[in-house]
């Protein structure tokens, strides 16, 4: 009798714990910021140089609001795959790619899609900062000018600043050339002349392979605060980076044809970071995320 | 491949087996001790603890040591969590072994109930073969031996409950029954050492399939009856 009792009771921990409308609240929101809503849906995504694929059937969808984080070894086809997202390879003429990305349901691929829109849309932060050779406030002006955006300028480039977390150190010296900045610094200028034209996406090309560690957490925790407004994809060669701030993770991998001595990517894995590092799916992701790769 | 992290593995692993002996030196000296009521003995075991403990601090700083500086992941990182808690369910069980130890000192001069002191030494036997499978278990990766120590528990589990009724049927010797409830902490503590072997069982499961899971569900299965205690 006491048993069915028991298992019939109601669970206990309402009447332990209580209920309490803060942590309701909390539990709402973390509920709300784990929904998954589709931002790119990647099918069946070949690419390649001069009809030799560097990457091969990929399909994966990417969240808003995620973080999410491409790695594997070098040739992987990570760097190819990023480059899909906004159209850059466009830019090289052999390249090729077949399959599509849809973005918000639509084809970036189409006939009807400009890729300067696109680019628009889905700006790009690449490995070494690259910031043109004028002012810092010239810099994160310089796509809104081009854009025709000249409606308070000096508001959007302090907003853009802030946004990439470089403000307070630049605030006072706008006009200094983007070269007296610090490495760390022009990357978070880089990142601020993305954000100066209101993109949907921020794709990051190893984004802080090229700085110390101290410049490297604050990229990070950057993105922790980009990602409530925007959408990040990285590609990162440091794995520890990808667990730390990324939500999702797709682990790519080379395929080699020893016969016609070709290396192509593939997808492996995709899975929620803590997944992929706690217990992967695949045994390839295993050997390289605990380093037994090869 | 990580050469470093894989001999630190290693050596935390044949760090906790090293640990698993000396608690089944402990079990076995605290059971002759009761058996033989040898005060020598139990004082032994007492002291011994502080081997137990020297050992699990040991795997301890090697854990903190380990993650600080090699950051685990996947099996790697899984093994190093079980480590962790196993480390601690094999130190609980020392310290069983130092409490029935006080417990036999405590009773030295009281009279005995020799039938109730062989069922210990079966409960004992029983109880060691748990460390055994479960360290066995952990070491060989098998995570269906180290489920059967379910089966297992579930007979010093039996032969707990039926120490109280035992003890009730001592008689009104005050000076039994003084001996029959300390012998009622002795049966719960053999009882307990057997279920640290149950919960490091779980970690060896988890080790391998990387989903954590009770074998039996103790908020809801057969063990929530008063009886079942």
């Amino acid at each position: 009798m006491v048993m069915s009792d028991m298992e019939s009771a109601p669970a206990a921990p309402a009447r332990i714990a209580g209920v309490d409308e803060k942590i309701l609240a909390e539990r709402a929101r973390e509920a709300a910021s784990t929904r998954r809503d589709v931002l790119f849906d990647v099918s069946r995504l070949t690419v390649s140089y001069a009809d030799v694929p560097a990457l091969k059937g990929v399909s994966l969808e990417i969240y808003k609001n995620f973080v999410t984080a491409f790695i594997g070894p070098s040739g992987c086809g990570k760097s190819t795959f990023i480059r899909c997202f906004n159209r850059m390879n466009d830019l090289i003429p052999s390249a090729n790619v077949d399959g599509t990305i849809l973005y918000h349901g639509i084809d970036l691929y189409g006939p009807e899609v400009d890729s300067v829109e696109v680019r628009k849309r889905i700006g790009m932060v690449f490995q070494k900062p690259n910031p043109f050779p004028k002012s810092i406030y010239d810099n994160v002006a310089f796509g809104p000018r081009v854009l025709g955006w000249k409606k308070d300028l000096d508001a959007r480039v302090e907003r853009a600043l802030r946004h990439a977390a470089l403000w307070d150190e630049v605030k006072n010296r706008l006009k200094a050339s983007a070269y007296s900045l610090s490495g760390g610094q022009q990357q978070r200028l880089c990142i601020a002349r993305c954000l100066a034209v209101e993109p949907d996406v921020l794709l990051m090309d190893e984004p802080a392979s090229a700085l110390d560690p101290i410049s490297t957490t604050a990229i990070e925790d950057l993105m922790h605060e980009l990602k409530r407004e925007y959408t990040i994809v990285i590609v990162t060669h440091n794995m520890q980076q990808a667990a730390r701030v990324a939500d999702m993770t797709a682990f790519f991998s080379v395929e080699v044809d020893e016969e016609q001595d070709r290396r192509t990517g593939v997808l492996v894995e995709y899975d929620a970071t803590p997944t992929i590092f706690t217990n992967p799916g695949d045994k390839r992701t295993e050997d390289y995320v605990t380093g037994r790769f090869g | 491949m990580r050469v470093t992290l894989q001999e630190e593995l290693d050596q935390l692993e044949a760090a906790l087996q090293e640990e698993g002996a000396l608690v089944l030196r402990a079990l076995r000296g605290c059971l002759n001790a009761l058996e033989q009521s040898d005060v020598e003995l139990a004082d032994e075991v007492i002291a011994f603890d502080d081997e137990v403990d020297d050992a699990y601090l040991a795997i301890e700083e090697g854990i903190q040591s380990l993650l600080a500086r090699q950051t685990p992941v996947a099996v790697d990182l899984r093994l190093v969590l079980a480590i962790l808690h196993d480390n601690l369910h094999l130190e609980r069980m020392a310290d069983y072994c130092v409490t029935i130890s006080k417990l036999t000192k405590l009773v030295q001069d009281v009279p005995h109930d020799q039938t109730l002191l062989e069922g210990f030494e079966e409960m004992g036997q029983r109880a060691e073969e748990m460390i055994r499978v479960a360290l066995d278990s952990f070491r060989d990766r098998n995570a269906a031996r180290a489920e059967s120590l379910v089966d297992l528990d579930e007979l010093i589990d039996r032969a707990n409950r039926r120490v109280v009724g035992h003890v009730l049927s001592l008689g009104g010797d005050p000076a039994l029954r003084e001996w029959g409830l300390r012998m009622i902490i002795v049966s719960r503590c053999l009882e307990r050492i057997g279920d640290h072997a149950v919960d490091i069982g779980e970690q060896t499961a988890y080790l391998v399939s990387g989903d954590f899971r009770e074998f039996t569900d103790a908020s809801h299965g057969p063990g929530t009856t008063p009886r079942d205690l």
